[in-house]
Formats: C-alpha cells, sequence, structure tokens
C-alpha cells in the first residue's frame, strides 16, 4: 500500500462524501425517485459546481490583486504610499482575503466531513494505519482542491503579469500556499472543536447562550473580509505615513503574517526593496523563513490530523436532567422557529447564514458610526447597514430550508401544513432582519437624540423583506411539488438558488431602489413604505397559491 | 349535528390497492393489495428489499407511488394529507432525526406541530419516559445517544398523539429485551382501543408470529401470501410450521437457503 492505494480509498469515500452533502440521508433526507446511477453523477456533478464557484470567487480575487497593482488603480488607491509598499500591501490583502474564504469555506464543510463517519467505515479495513492517514489526507484535500488550486496558480499568474515579472509570480507562491496550509489547519481545528464540544453540550438557556457566543466567534473569519475591505484605505495611509517617516515602524508592521510573504515578490520584481535599509529588507525576508517554520509543521500535522479528528466523538457534558419537568408545546410556527435556532445553536453552516445578516448590521454599525460626522451621515449609514442585512437576509432565506434537511425524512410524516412551513422560515427571515435592525438602532440611538426617521426607515423594508422571503420560498414550493422533489433537494444546485434568490433580491431591494433615487424629497420614506406594501400585497397571494401543495 | 370523523365515514384503519412503487426502471413493489383491520395487528413480512419500506414511504406521504390507490380511515395522505397524518403515528426504520435536538425538545417539536395540550402530553410523556428507561438521557442532544435510546424516542414520538394507526418499520431494531417485551405487550393492548390497527414491518418472523394477528408475506414487490397463521398452515398443509417455515415455503427460498448453506460450509 502507499499514496497510491490511499487515493483509490479516498475516492470511494470522496463519492460518499459528496452523495452525502448533496442527499443528507445520514442527516434523515429520503432519496428523489430517480435511478441509483443518476443520484450519484448528480452529486459529483453538484459539489464539483460548488467547488468550481469558490475557486472562481477566489480566483477573482486573485485576479483583482492583480487589477490592482495597474498603474492607473495604484494612482487611485495607493497615493500615499510609495509604490513598493503599496504592492506589498495590496498582495496580502489578497492573501488575506483568500486565507479568510477558504477558511470559511472549511467552516461549512468540515462538521458534515467530520461527522459523517466514512472514515470510521474505513478503519474496519484491514489497512495500513499509516495509509489510512492518507486517504483521510487525500478525501480532505479533495473537498478544497478547486479552490486551493485557485489560489495557488491564479494568483501568482495575476501578479507575475501585473508586476511584468516571472520571478515576481513565483514569489507570490510562498505566501499562496501559506494562505492554503493555514486556512486548512484553522478549518480542522476549529470544526474538530465544534463536533467535539458543541455538539455534545446540554440544553439549557446558559449552554445554548455559550453556543451561540462559539458561533459568534465561529463567524469571525468571513468578517476579515468585510473588514479588511472596510479598512483597506486606513491601512494604506498608515503604511504611507510609517513609510515616509518611521521605516523602523514600517518594519515592525511588515514582520506581521503574510506581510513578509507579501514583501518577497516586490523585492524579486522591478520595484526592489521599497526604501528601506537592507537590515531591515533582512528582517523582513528572515521573517518570512521563519513563518515558514511554523507553517511546515502545520502542513506535516495536516496528513495525519484530518483521520484522527473524523475518529474523534463528541464530549458529552454531565449534567442532571429533570425528566419530570413538563413539555411545553407551542404552536407550530413557533416550534420550527425553535427547532431552527436550536438545530443552528448545533451546526455551524446554518449558524453562519443566521448569524451573517446581523454581524454584518454590527460590523457596518461600529465601524461607520464612529466616523459618521452628522445625523444625517448617522441616517445614511444606518440605513446602508439596515439595506445590506435586508439584502443578506434575503439572500440566505431560501438555505434556511436547508436545516429541514436535518430530520426531514420523519418531518413529513407530522401534519404539517406547507403554509405553516413557509410562516416559520419566514418568520425566522423576519427576526434575523428585526435583530440586525435592533443592533444598528442601538449606535443610531448613541449618536443621535432622534432615531425615529431610522425606525421609520427600518419598518418601511419590513414588509419588502417579507415579500422577498415569501416568493423566494413560494418559488421552491412550487417547483417541489411540480417535480415531486423534496424542497431541501432543490436548493442544491446553483442553477436553482439563482432562480429562487434572484427575485427575492429585486423585490427586497426595489424599495431601497425608490428610496435612493428620491432621495432628499420629503415624500421618499413614504413611498418606500407604500411600495414595499404593495409588493407584499402582489406576492403574499402569489405565495399563499403556491403553498397549496407540496411537500411539507 | 356534527359531521362524521373520518373512522366513521370509513372504519378501515389502511386500505392499499394495487399500490406499485418504481425507481427509474426497478419496480419495487409490483400492484399490491392489502388492508389493515380495526383491531389487528398486520405484519408485512418479506425480505430485504422485497418493498416493505417502500410501501410504508407510500402510506406515510413520504413518496409518491407510481400508481394504486392508499387510504387511512378512507382518506388520502396524498390529496387530504393533513387528515391522513393527524391519524398516523409513524416509527420509522432509521433512527435518524433532529441530532441536535434533546428528546425533550424534539417530543416539545412533535407535540407543537400536532397540536396536542401540555397537559395532556405531559403525563403520556413522564409515563413513557420512566418505563422505557430514558430519564437520564431526556436531556442530552439526540446525537450522543444510542440507537436503541433513540429508537424509545421514535416510539414516543408515534405514541404521543395516540393515533388511530400505528405504522411501525422495523420497532424493536436496536432495543434491550426488557423494552422489547413492553413494547410487544404495549402494542397487543394498544389495539385492544375500538377503531385502532397496526401495521407491523418486520423480517424478524419470531416477532410476527408472536405479535400479529394476521401478516402479508411480499417477495419482491409481489405479495405472495395473506392470512391468519392457521389459514397459512392449512394453505401449504403442515400443521405444525412455523412462520419462518411457511415463509421460506411460500416464497420458494427453503431450497435457496440449503444451496447457500452447503456453498458457504464448502467455502
Amino acid at each position: 500500500m502507499g499514496w497510491r492505494s490511499a487515493r483509490a480509498l479516498s475516492s470511494v469515500a470522496y463519492q460518499e462524501l459528496s452523495f452525502q452533502s448533496i442527499y443528507a440521508l445520514r442527516q434523515g433526507n429520503v432519496l428523489p425517485s430517480s435511478d441509483p446511477p443518476s443520484l450519484v453523477a448528480t452529486a459529483r456533478r453538484r459539489v464539483f459546481q460548488s467547488k468550481l464557484l469558490i475557486g472562481l470567487l477566489l480566483g477573482l480575487m486573485g485576479a483583482g490583486g492583480g487589477l490592482a497593482l495597474s498603474p492607473t488603480v495604484e494612482h487611485f488607491l495607493g497615493p500615499t504610499a510609495p509604490m513598493a509598499v503599496y504592492q506589498a500591501a495590496v498582495i496580502a490583502g489578497v492573501l488575506l482575503l483568500q486565507l479568510s474564504l477558504l477558511w470559511t469555506t472549511g467552516l461549512q464543510i468540515l462538521p458534515t466531513f467530520l461527522s459523517s463517519r466514512i472514515l470510521p467505515t474505513l478503519e474496519t479495513l484491514p489497512v495500513d494505519p499509516r495509509d489510512l492517514d492518507r486517504a483521510a489526507f487525500l478525501l480532505f484535500v479533495r473537498l478544497f482542491d478547486t479552490p486551493a488550486l485557485s489560489i495557488i496558480v491564479v494568483t501568482p499568474f495575476a501578479i507575475g503579469v501585473a508586476l511584468h515579472s516571472v520571478w515576481a509570480g513565483l514569489a507570490v507562491l510562498p505566501g499562496a500556499l501559506s494562505a492554503v496550509i493555514l486556512a486548512f489547519g484553522l478549518s480542522l481545528a476549529t470544526g474538530d472543536f465544534f463536533v467535539r464540544r458543541v455538539v455534545g453540550s446540554p440544553t439549557g438557556s446558559l449552554s445554548t447562550t455559550i453556543r451561540w457566543m462559539f458561533l459568534v466567534l465561529w463567524a469571525v473569519p468571513a468578517f476579515a473580509i468585510y473588514t479588511f475591505i472596510s479598512f483597506s484605505p486606513e491601512l494604506l495611509r498608515t503604511l504611507g505615513s510609517l513609510s515616509n517617516g518611521n521605516p523602523t515602524g514600517l518594519t515592525g508592521l511588515l514582520l506581521i503574517y503574510p506581510f513578509p510573504f507579501a514583501y518577497l515578490p516586490s523585492l524579486a520584481g522591478p520595484t526592489g526593496t521599497l526604501g528601506l535599509p537592507t537590515a531591515n529588507v533582512l528582517v523582513v525576508v528572515a521573517a518570512a523563513f521563519a513563518y515558514a517554520v511554523p507553517i511546515g509543521l502545520l502542513a506535516a500535522w495536516l496528513v495525519r490530523a484530518p483521520r484522527r479528528l473524523a475518529l474523534g466523538v463528541p464530549e458529552v457534558a454531565a449534567r442532571r436532567t429533570n425528566s419530570g419537568a413538563p413539555l411545553h408545546p407551542t404552536g407550530a410556527v413557533r416550534a420550527l422557529l425553535f427547532k431552527d435556532l436550536r438545530t443552528a445553536s448545533r451546526s455551524p453552516g446554518y449558524a453562519f447564514v443566521v448569524l451573517l445578516p446581523i454581524l454584518d448590521a454590527a460590523v457596518i454599525g461600529l465601524s461607520t458610526f464612529v466616523g459618521a460626522r452628522s445625523a444625517t451621515n448617522v441616517f445614511n449609514l444606518g440605513a446602508a447597514a439596515v439595506a445590506t442585512s435586508a439584502l443578506l437576509a434575503t439572500f440566505f432565506g431560501p438555505a434556511f430550508f436547508a436545516t429541514e434537511v436535518m430530520g426531514y425524512s420523519y418531518t413529513r410524516t407530522l401534519p404539517l401544513a406547507p403554509r405553516t412551513l413557509l410562516a416559520g422560515k419566514v418568520g425566522l427571515v423576519v427576526l434575523i432582519y428585526a435583530l440586525s435592525a435592533a443592533v444598528i438602532f442601538g449606535f443610531t440611538v448613541a449618536r443621535v437624540f432622534s432615531p425615529w426617521v431610522f425606525t421609520a426607515f427600518a419598518l418601511a423594508e419590513l414588509p419588502a423583506l417579507v415579500a422577498a422571503a415569501l416568493i423566494e420560498l413560494g418559488i421552491l414550493f412550487k417547483v417541489s411539488a411540480r417535480r415531486g422533489l423534496a424542497v431541501t433537494n432543490l436548493y442544491t444546485g446553483a442553477w436553482w438558488a439563482t432562480v429562487v434568490v434572484l427575485p427575492g433580491l429585486i423585490v427586497a431591494a426595489a424599495p431601497l431602489g425608490l428610496f435612493q433615487a428620491l432621495h432628499g424629497q420629503e415624500d421618499a420614506l413614504a413611498a418606500m413604505g407604500v411600495f414595499s406594501l404593495l409588493e407584499l400585497a402582489i406576492v403574499g397571494p402569489l405565495a399563499w397559491l403556491w403553498t397549496r401543495k407540496g411537500y411539507a | 349535528m356534527s359531521s362524521p370523523t373520518a373512522e366513521e365515514l370509513d372504519p378501515l384503519p389502511l386500505r392499499v390497492d394495487s399500490l406499485t412503487v418504481r425507481y427509474g426502471a426497478l419496480t419495487a413493489v409490483d400492484r399490491l393489495s392489502f388492508t389493515v383491520r380495526p383491531g389487528e395487528i398486520y405484519g408485512l413480512l418479506g425480505s430485504n428489499g422485497a418493498g416493505k419500506s417502500s410501501t410504508i414511504k407510500c402510506v406515510v406521504g413520504l413518496q409518491p407511488a407510481a400508481s394504486g390507490v392508499i387510504r387511512v380511515f378512507g382518506r388520502d395522505p396524498l390529496r387530504d394529507t393533513l387528515e391522513a397524518k393527524a391519524r398516523i403515528g409513524y416509527v420509522p426504520e432509521s433512527t435518524l432525526l433532529f441530532d441536535s435536538l434533546s428528546p425533550r425538545e424534539f417530543l416539545e417539536f412533535v407535540a407543537s406541530v400536532r397540536r396536542l395540550e401540555a397537559s395532556r402530553v405531559g403525563e403520556r410523556v413522564g409515563a413513557y419516559v420512566r418505563a422505557l428507561d430514558i430519564e437520564r438521557e431526556f436531556d442530552q442532544p439526540l446525537a450522543t445517544l444510542s440507537n436503541g435510546t433513540r429508537q424509545k424516542v421514535l416510539v414516543m414520538a408515534a405514541l404521543l398523539h395516540q393515533p388511530s394507526l400505528l405504522i411501525l418499520d422495523e420497532p424493536l431494531n436496536n432495543l434491550d429485551p426488557r423494552t422489547v417485551r413492553i413494547l410487544k405487550e404495549l402494542f397487543g393492548e394498544y389495539v385492544r382501543t375500538r377503531g385502532r390497527g397496526i401495521l407491523f414491518s418486520t423480517h424478524t418472523m419470531e416477532v410476527a408470529q408472536q405479535l400479529c394477528h394476521r401478516v402479508g408475506i411480499l417477495d419482491r414487490g409481489r405479495l405472495r401470501a395473506e392470512g391468519t397463521l392457521e389459514e397459512l398452515r392449512r394453505r401449504t398443509a403442515n400443521g405444525e410450521a412455523s412462520l419462518e417455515e411457511l415463509y421460506l415455503h411460500l416464497t420458494e427460498a427453503e431450497a435457496g437457503v440449503a444451496a447457500a448453506v452447503r456453498e458457504l460450509s464448502g467455502a
């Protein structure tokens, strides 16, 4: 046995993991009535599409980095910093963004990978443990192969082209590799922590609160992207001023990961040493080598880690139970809402889509309200934060149906009307929007005395948000009834995601667009509210009709 | 005057008529017909892949049939979905549930969807928790519980609303002998209440012989024989035969069993 045999084992495991990730049979879903071979092919195709999509996004980031290095954009973005400092900052930014996105993707996939029970099945075979390590590692890598290749190939190519230097392009490789290895390591470590510590944590309000706090931390890497974009002009200005007046400070800053790697292309390219003294340049290059050591050790750890982590079991907290305590049945819609929130509190993938709009509100609120100079600014920025939260909640609306995958075959045997299910999901979208708006409201109250205009704005958007959620979920129901498929199975292809999400985004964005068009006019807010209500009046009955039938 | 209930309209808990289920080119169930009568435990017997679970999935509304008629107390599970499902309690073959919920949270969810009153359901759940001995696990996430405990939770959920039709797909899998005994006694008692019926799917012949009033023997999607143990014995002219022997005889599997044993012994 060796790597070749390990590859054969990992291929079987990969097919199974693709199948489970699309059809979620181990989570209680049922298979559609199709030929089994076509189901396998569909699963593989859809997993590849997902990887391709993430790979494209990462490739675009790399290409964007190359574009940002072009003289025109450089003049526009980085006039205060010397050219080479600007180049290092752009490359560092691209590497950080790619690392964050790959880590975020890993966080979505890893819990499924670790809890899929595929690797424990391989353990029963008479195979050398080292080959099992390799098979687990290869399986793990195959989940991220297209995105990782995109980082390792597209980014060096784009930077090399932009800097007109093959050497500069090649010098990006260590940084790109380090970003991939770090993202893999962080995904595995945090995924393991979640499966081990959070999945088995007991019920109860204190444990649930702690779990949600973990989940907020969990979503932080995604916000590294956001925060970096928000603060990049500030960072460039800091770099510029440091390079003009404080070379030692600049060197110190350049020692922080990923700057040492980001500096290498500039050094290898035509721009040279950033104007730093040779000793300082040597320190930065030495830092790149110093970072390479722990990253190399991490890479070695990665070969054995996937198997070891996949064989672990959740740690069950000892807790006294009170089985005599009464049950508290509620209304069906509320029960669905609670069930989804409880599921999300133990499933990072779902928790992420619940938290994203709320954290978005917090990040935009915090970063922009600090800089807003007048009440008008505060309102404009608050409105922008509400708008993005509304659009994010709408964007992820259909993903909330994915939580129905859990135990779905059982839920469908219950007397649950499609409209009740729809109401539960719309309720979740509204709850997320309300929490986001409340966060922004908090910032508004802190900055201006009378935040009522902002409140009116948030309320004016609410009917459009409900209409957007209704149209998205209504389409899902309609198609499921026509095709005889479970609604959760429909939302696994990029095409259906587009068909479902696009109309919702248009409905949610239309009143915001109207408000923007009428901005400054006295009745802008009233017009937005009326338009929003009108949308709900049209979409509501449509969704009501569409959910007459369907699998619920 | 109040309108008649479904049970009054059609007292037959379950009627399946010419049911056909297909997966692409594969016909899993072929023109299957049977009924579950009031007061009866009907055993659906068959080997692996005989079509038992496909039949059950159609009855509980998980899967559309290619053709045929299914009626639960006269209601079509596809057209009158909610009315039919409200009368069914279902224990699925697999214990795949909401891993992130505890048994308490799961039962609360089921009770909420079924619109059960807290006072009505609380006492019942308390009794089941004690009888099935899951007091210690009641507030732990299902992900951390054994398959047996999960199976107990599924049985509790199926009985929560005291349905008129219980559909049990291998309900005794994974359970300890004490619980198996309790549940066998419980199911026997359950159908003594007027109008109730149980559809019991299994491939364990001893359990079916002890528990079922009538059985239907399914083989490669077709119903080979149906009746009480005595009727099947008369049909095969073997007055002392066990249900296992009858099953092997009726599915013409006896010769295959002997050949397989010979081949494996020599292997």
